[in-house]
């Protein structure tokens, strides 16, 4: 994957104002984690259809395309769940991070499809001395409304939070229930849908209804 | 930037020697000279409409030496680089052309120029006019810069003689 060319006659094009675009959208995204359950809007950052670039649209949720070219750089693997030349060409030329072909050797992964998540502790979950070492997901859902309503407590929540995200298998609720006492080891999540995303960090306690 | 995150962002027709030669003379090309050739070039084109894929940006690359050819390789410093890369709006079919420049120095608008003539060169259309009138004066003009340096290197040149001495 790493030594084929980058595909740059269909390149997707990156942020227009790297310095401010990247800055506004790390703060969207650290909002998101401190936050659980309140949707922050990334994706509008990025070129609009409306120049001439629909051709070059990579398949990727633009939330999620966002994040991850905010967020990567070349000490951060990224594992993409789903092959995708034009996204993996992308997030090589405009970001310089490794594409690699395992779970576990990823710091960002992109799950296009909720449905072949794959088990979530094959990610790096980090260690006890450093946790910071484990893997970001970014899952794309169908939607962020509408689905089996998912109470969420925890660190930055009030009381309780209710997100309802659609088209998310009902095992990851069980995967991530099941690493929560491996804490402060663990995964971070971001549920993506459009230019919207939901953060899901790991100390958040999500009970479904 | 570091220098290592250069090589993605080359094309890979970028081994084609012909291009390799016209991006040498284009990056030893100073700014004024670029735009007023270019300009001049310009004029009887229609004018070409493009999209940025990396607008262009000033990083450092680490400049690395070694002595005398078969030394150990050192790192010699850090130089500024500004690199750029486009991409010429496709009209039909056609892949889309991209046009790549990566200079020594903080000058946006000069790798800026030299990206879209790096794309106009690859057109085969424009190939011909853009090689006749913007690379072959800038080369020409290049190669007599260095050619009086050398000159006027070559009067201060000494001759060293040793005598092979007689018995």
């Amino acid at each position: 994957m790493e030594t084929s060319p980058i595909a740059l006659s269909t390149l997707t094009p990156g942020f227009a104002d790297p310095v401010h675009d990247t800055q506004a959208v790390f703060r969207t995204l650290l909002d998101a984690l401190s936050r659980p359950g309140t949707p922050g809007v990334v994706g509008d950052r990025l070129p609009g259809s409306s120049e001439a670039h629909e051709t070059h649209e990579a398949r990727a949720e633009p939330a999620a395309f966002a994040a991850l070219l905010t967020l990567c750089d070349y000490a951060t693997p990224i594992w993409l769940a789903q092959a995708d030349i034009a996204l993996a060409s992308a997030l090589r030329f405009h970001t310089g991070a490794p594409l690699v072909e395992t779970p576990a050797e990823a710091a960002f992964a992109y799950i296009h499809d909720a449905d072949a998540l794959p088990p979530l502790d094959s990610f790096a979950l980090g260690n006890a001395e450093s946790p910071e070492q484990s893997a970001t997901l970014l899952i794309r859902v169908a939607s962020l409304t509408g689905g089996a309503p998912v109470v969420l407590r925890g660190p930055g929540i009030r009381e309780t939070a209710t997100i309802a995200p659609a088209g998310l298998p009902a095992r990851f609720w069980r995967e991530r229930a099941a690493l929560a006492p491996l804490f402060p080891c663990g995964i971070d999540c971001y549920l993506v849908s459009g230019t919207r995303l939901v953060g899901l960090p790991r100390t958040t306690e999500a009970k479904v209804n | 930037m570091s220098a290592t995150s250069l090589s993605p962002g080359m094309p890979s027709s970028a081994a084609s020697p012909a291009r390799r030669a016209w991006m040498a003379v284009l990056a030893r090309t100073p700014r004024a000279d670029l735009e007023a050739t270019l300009a001049q070039v310009l004029q009887e084109l229609p004018q070409p409409v493009y999209d940025w894929l990396r607008p262009p940006e000033i990083g450092l690359a680490m400049v690395r030496g070694r002595v005398g050819g078969s030394g150990d390789p050192f790192n010699l410093g850090e130089a500024t680089v500004t690199r750029a890369t486009l991409r010429l709006r496709a009209d039909g079919a056609a892949p889309a052309i991209v046009g790549v420049a990566c200079h020594l120095g903080r000058d946006r608008r000069r790798a800026e120029l030299a990206a879209l003539a790096d794309a106009l060169l690859q057109m085969p259309e424009h190939h011909d006019a853009m090689q006749r009138r913007l690379i072959g004066p800038l080369a020409a003009q290049q190669q007599a810069r260095r050619a009086r340096r050398q000159q006027d290197a070559d009067s201060t040149r000494v001759e060293f003689f040793t005598m092979v001495r007689g018995d």
